[in-house]
């Protein structure tokens, strides 16, 4: 059921965990103190200007753990308990989520948090990613489209049916096969604009692939969709709500998120574009006055925060005009709004217009 | 009589009532009637404008039976009607609102198409923002609606997501598309999908011997993907919290076509699952119209007081939230756990369950489990459906 190709990871990453062992038992018989030296990445920092030096796939500085403090102490314990979970894990090829790794030591533990850095401190030190650890979590994301997979065995064939949903699958490693007729790839960020399409059958007038994170994307559903672009080289747009919580979810997908900083490099997605809604759709497309809705305290903040990113400035200025407008008319709205006075307005004209005139940022 | 009917272990089916699933065509039949009849009443020797009879979603007008000869029991919402009126002026709105979504659904339908409540909201808010303003609103009128012309809200055209999923030893198959092996869908499963018609018209065949229904979608995911039905021949299903249309209709398909496959439950020991667990069970007040036509009889597997005492540690005890607290007076005070109806003794136990995880004042997940080695949940489901060892 597994290829080959993971098979190897594992085993790689098992000699990782020997190597990291041996060399701390090492510094223990030579009467030293271990210690461990972490590098500690970032997907942005709060540089407006955008001069800053932030470089995705580098580490800005490295934290040294050492036996010192009794706090550091217990990080290494717990990174230790971790760190043999995961060998066991590995060893037999059976899958954890962060919850159940918990569960097994909670009075050592005492909170999730802990276990959660103790994973990415040891997916720092060993060089991968989560997954290759054999910790996976829920995947939430939908496909529908011109597409067709094999994952472990099972064909998903969503071309038969382009506008039934399928489950984006927890195990993007095992997706091979992957053939597609699209021209091209959209990311939607609520589910209910999802099914809007599918009940529009827009897929059998558009041959393209629809995705969606239902919210803020999992990894599966980054992974998945950063596998696609790399075998099909499509052009990838994203339609999101014009709100700050909508291009939060769009910078997530295109910059990371700071969680996550560690393996950015696998997740983010340089190629997406913002397809909609802009604050300057309003007008083109008519927008009814009445579904503006105004902006919260807690939009404003969102918006602020987000503005601070270096990344805004130095990537994507279109964005941060777009968002600046956002905050300075005071006003947001959803892309349900869209079907205000037509249901099928947004897929057969918003989407079909913005996609064959460009207007995407 | 009317308490006669009240405390009576015979339910008469003439004081259920239903929503049926209509095609749009009969729906917007019923509601031209509807509109026929507030013209023909203005128009009348003594003109007056009809009031709309809603069937009460009220505690108060919810009936709990309780089959004689089988172990089912369900809520209903009988025949006690609540008024709402454009003379009275605490329901004149809601009386206007309820004509405004039906002018909606209307049209809608007439299209031949299905939109979102949100979309629905906005749709009003610009065709008549005076009446509407907020989504809630916009839900309890759809809800009205339903009690009004008796039909499900996704024979209005409402459509609501699916969240469900199903993974196992079931083979589905849509009208003239392949067939699906369950077990072959990976650790995600078969996504159920939001549109009843079609979940209706699946055509199932399967080998197990038990249905497992799992609250969380982690534990779901976990299980489909060691494969819990290789060793133990079931059909995992979950609606990754709490049940929504489409998974309990699906349930319940699946109870009538496989009758001798018990359904098990698995879910955390805390109000909140109990609650899931008895909405599988029972249905729910709020959509009370829809809800018993998909009430199924689903077993307790655990987590239960057995298990928080024998299996789980004190350190994975996590403290009751208030909110916990407030679900479990409301479950604990609901018709369908009073226990002065003879042959009860499902009730008496889940109340007994329920009072000893309000005395503990803890909770517990069932990744909790894991405690005892990331194999353990598999044993543990095995062991006790062994011993037969569900409520």
């Amino acid at each position: 059921m597994e290829g080959t190709h993971s098979s190897s990871h594992r085993f790689d990453v098992l000699k990782k965990i020997g190597e990291l062992t041996r060399s701390i038992v090492e510094d223990l018989c030579n009467g030293r103190s271990p210690t461990l030296q972490i590098d500690q990445f970032s997907s942005y920092c709060t540089d407006a200007s955008g001069n800053c030096c932030c470089i995705y796939d580098l580490p800005k500085g490295k934290e040294l753990l050492m036996l010192r403090r009794e706090s550091q102490a217990r990080r290494l314990d717990v990174l230790l308990r971790v760190l043999l979970i995961v060998q066991q894990l590995l060893q037999e090829n059976k899958h954890c989520s962060k919850r159940d790794i918990y569960y097994m030591h909670p009075s050592v533990f005492k909170e999730q948090s802990v276990v959660d850095r103790a994973i990415n401190d040891i997916c720092i030190l060993l060089q991968c990613s989560r997954h290759n650890l054999n910790v996976v979590s829920v995947g939430n994301g939908l496909v529908m489209g011109w597409l067709r997979f094999a994952e472990a065995g099972r064909i998903f064939d969503c071309i038969n049916s382009p506008n039934t949903a399928h489950h984006i699958p927890v195990h993007v490693e095992d997706v091979e096969d992957i053939i597609s007729v699209s021209e091209y790839i959209l990311v939607v960020e609520k589910e209910s604009v999802f099914q809007r399409l599918a009940n529009d059958q827009f897929c059998r007038q558009n041959r393209c692939i629809v995705i969606t994170g239902r919210g803020y994307p999992d990894v599966p559903t980054r992974r998945f969709l950063h596998l696609l672009i790399e075998t099909l080289h499509l052009p990838l747009y994203c339609l999101v709500d014009c709100d700050p919580y909508g291009i939060d979810i769009l910078a997530t997908y295109r910059f990371g998120s700071m969680q996550m900083s560690y393996d950015s490099k696998s997740l983010r997605l340089p190629e997406m574009r913002w397809l909609g809604a802009f604050p300057s759709d309003c007008h083109k497309y008519q927008i009814p006055q009445r579904c503006l809705l105004p902006l919260t305290a807690e939009d404003k903040q969102k918006a602020k925060v987000i503005l601070s990113r270096c990344y805004m400035e130095r990537e994507v200025p279109y964005w941060r005009s777009e968002l600046q407008l956002l905050l300075d008319r005071g006003v947001k709205f959803e892309i349900e709004a869209l079907s205000a006075h037509s249901i099928a307005f947004l897929s057969e004209n918003y989407l079909p217009s913005k996609i064959q005139g460009g207007a995407y940022i | 009589m009317g308490e006669l009917l009240k405390n009576s272990i015979f339910f008469s089916d003439q004081h259920l009532c239903h929503a049926d699933i209509l095609p749009p065509s009969e729906v917007r039949a019923r509601i031209e009637v509807a509109v026929l009849n507030f013209l023909k009443n203005l128009n009348s020797s003594t003109p007056s404008v009809a009031d709309l009879p809603l069937i009460s979603r009220k505690m108060s007008n919810s009936r709990v039976s309780r089959g004689l000869l089988i172990e089912s029991t369900k809520i209903f919402l009988s025949h006690s009607f609540c008024t709402q009126s454009l003379m009275n002026e605490n329901t004149a709105n809601s009386f206007i609102r309820v004509w405004k979504v039906m002018e909606m659904c209307y049209q809608i339908l007439g299209q031949e198409k299905k939109v979102t409540q949100r979309e629905l909201f906005y749709k009003l808010l610009c065709d008549s923002p005076q009446y509407f303003t907020s989504q809630s609103q916009v839900n309890r009128t759809i809800q009205d609606l339903v009690a009004l012309l008796r039909c499900s809200r996704y024979s209005l055209g409402v459509m609501a997501s699916s969240r469900g999923a199903v993974a196992g030893r079931l083979l589905l198959q849509e009208p003239n598309q392949e067939v699906v092996d369950c077990s072959a869908c990976g650790s995600s499963g078969y996504a159920i999908s939001g549109d009843l018609n079609l979940l209706e018209k699946l055509v199932m065949k399967s080998d197990a011997r038990y249905i497992i229904v799992v609250e969380k979608h982690a534990i779901f995911q976990r299980l489909a993907e060691d494969r819990i039905f290789n060793q133990i021949p079931c059909i995992l299903i979950t609606a990754k919290g709490y049940p929504d249309i489409g998974t309990r209709l699906l349930l319940h398909r699946m109870s009538r076509e496989f009758p001798e496959l018990p359904i098990l439950g698995l879910v955390d020991w805390n109000p909140a699952g109990l609650a899931i667990l008895c909405t599988f069970k029972f249905g729910s007040v709020a959509m009370g119209l829809e809800a018993y036509r998909y009430a199924c009889n689903v077993k307790w597997l655990g987590l239960r007081k057995d298990d928080i005492e024998q299996l789980i540690l004190e350190e994975s005890l996590v403290p009751l939230k208030p909110r916990d607290h407030q679900i479990a007076k409301s479950l604990g005070s609901s018709e369908i756990l009073q226990v002065n109806v003879p042959n009860a003794m499902i009730q008496d136990n889940y109340k007994e369950e329920l009072a000893f995880m309000i005395h503990s004042g803890h909770r517990a997940e069932i990744e909790a489990l894991y405690f005892h080695g990331y194999d353990f949940l598999v044993k543990y489901i095995g062991k006790k459906i062994v011993q037969a060892n569900y409520i």
